[in-house]
């Protein structure tokens, strides 16, 4: 095994634990981070309301990701790229992901938190929604571009529909691609998520108490967990170059 | 003898530049043409045009008809059908992501075929004609793509024996192929010929003078000529490019 690669998977073991730790700790509701780090009320406020958000999302970013890979199929496998319809979506699309993260995250600051206590479900999904989708949609749009097109001219050959061409032979192909692309956006939501965090407590409590800026658990959690899908994101890729 | 095909006037484009120019020819029942020429002259995209696998290649334009027995193949609805009616190998092997059962089984099973016995039926002598079942009979359920290159290409072929074609379009099928197995193929071909019929498209001459009964030769997009092979490969043959190809002067 080569150095780079020990080196890498050892790194992605170590967050893993981590991560674990963490969100085992948080979840017997000792909190030692907030302890140890903060020892303020308002972290573990952060905390809660990381964990109420999260259940509420968590359907709504996975909801997000299979319709942005549905949507990806639909525009490559079913539309002509000089078709109208696609050039219009296409260009949405592209438009959207050329967006910073930072800027969903602030978005989605400004309406969870400056303009209502808690942030409707509505503003919630609807960040989750613009900082997912696109980039969903364009990683799973390579994804399948990268499918040779002698295995669909194959597959037809035999006679097999579309529809058959596309679930036994395209997605499997190109499965690799979209789970490292799928990873990849993750990853940058729970970074943007932990900005928010930050941005949250600083604003509420730090700047208003005086006390020394100081990091909340809950964004080293969401911190540590786009570390880890990063690194997900990075062996799929590589096994995505490798097949 | 019964045209099995009938050409007419074929043209191709892809976006400006021409690839077929105005090609007519016939296609008997139960033989074996070959058609031969250098690369680019259109062998490729003349397979694609007759089972239709051209559709899928963007900004093409095709002129002229293409009849199977004597209906035109752009009139046939049932698109997949006239694709199964159809068979075509491809010059590299294109393994599937299944197991080599579920290749060989994967146009029968398309086809609405389920029962286990007949597809067992099937997969065996279908193997058995692309001289690959003995190397494979006791690992059936291994992943197709992870067999050498030259058995996947009899996989391939053994993959478009499986819905009992009426025309086997055969692409240069030798190039991922040791001698010794192409002609044992070359063998199966010659009893393959009293059920169907098959397109032979090789850039290896000889092997074109082996199987055929009839030879195309083709040069940038023309017919140049087509005719029995004895008489295209002998020293008369209607045209000179035809000649100086077949004996190596060019190409």
């Amino acid at each position: 095994m080569k150095r780079a690669e020990l080196i890498f998977q050892s790194i992605a073991l170590i967050t893993l634990a981590v991560a674990f730790i963490l969100f085992w700790n948080f979840g017997k509701g000792m909190s030692f981070v907030e302890n140890g780090l903060l020892s303020d009320t308002t972290a573990t406020d952060s905390y809660a309301v990381l964990q109420e958000n999260l259940n509420r999302m968590i359907p709504v970013l996975l909801g997000s990701i299979l319709l942005s890979v549905a949507i990806a199929f639909y525009l490559e496998e079913y539309l002509v790229r000089t078709n109208w319809k696609y050039q219009i979506i296409a260009r949405q699309i592209v438009i959207l992901a050329s967006i910073p993260s930072l800027l969903y995250g602030l978005l989605g600051l400004y309406f969870f938190v400056f303009q209502s206590e808690k942030g409707s479900f509505f503003t919630h999904a609807l960040t989750v929604v613009l900082l997912v989708m696109p980039r969903t949609i364009q990683s799973t749009q390579r994804a399948i571009r990268g499918v040779d097109i002698s295995i669909r001219e194959a597959a037809f050959a035999l006679g097999a529909k579309k529809w058959r061409v596309i679930v036994d032979h395209v997605f499997p192909h190109a499965f690799s691609a979209i789970m490292a692309g799928i990873f990849t956006v993750i990853s940058r939501a729970l970074a943007v998520a932990a900005l928010i965090i930050v941005v949250y407590v600083w604003t509420k409590h730090t700047l208003q108490s005086g006390d020394t800026f100081y990091i909340p658990g809950s964004a080293i959690v969401l911190l540590l967990s786009s570390l880890l899908s990063s690194v997900f994101s990075s062996f799929l890729e590589a096994k995505t170059n490798c097949t | 003898m019964k045209n099995k095909i009938e050409i007419s006037e074929l043209k191709v484009h892809y976006g400006d530049t021409p690839a077929l120019n105005g090609v007519s020819f016939d296609v008997y029942e139960n033989e074996i043409l070959g058609i031969i020429g250098p690369a680019q002259s259109g062998k490729t995209t003349l397979l694609k045009v007759i089972n239709r696998t051209l559709e899928f290649t963007q900004d093409t334009t095709v002129e002229g008809s293409v009849k199977l027995d004597g209906v035109d193949i752009n009139s046939i609805g049932d698109v997949h059908g006239l694709r199964r009616r159809i068979g075509m190998v491809l010059p590299l092997p294109v393994g599937l992501p299944l197991s080599i059962y579920d290749n060989v089984a994967f146009a029968p099973r398309t086809a609405g075929m389920r029962k286990k016995a007949e597809l067992d039926v099937i997969v065996e002598r279908c193997l058995q004609q692309a001289a690959l079942w003995d190397e494979v009979k006791d690992r059936l359920d291994s992943l197709g793509t992870k067999l050498s290159g030259g058995q996947q290409q009899r996989l391939t072929i053994a993959r478009a024996l499986s819905h009992q074609p009426e025309v086997l379009c055969l692409d240069e099928f030798s190039i991922a192929v040791d001698p010794i197995t192409t002609m044992r193929i070359e063998d199966v071909l010659k009893t393959l010929k009293n059920e169907m019929t098959i397109l032979l498209v090789t850039n290896l001459v000889q092997q074109a003078k082996r199987l055929a009964n009839r030879t195309a030769f083709m040069l940038n997009g023309d017919l140049i000529e087509i005719d029995n092979t004895d008489v295209i490969f002998s020293e008369n043959p209607s045209n000179q490019a035809t000649y100086d190809y077949v004996n190596g002067n060019f190409g």
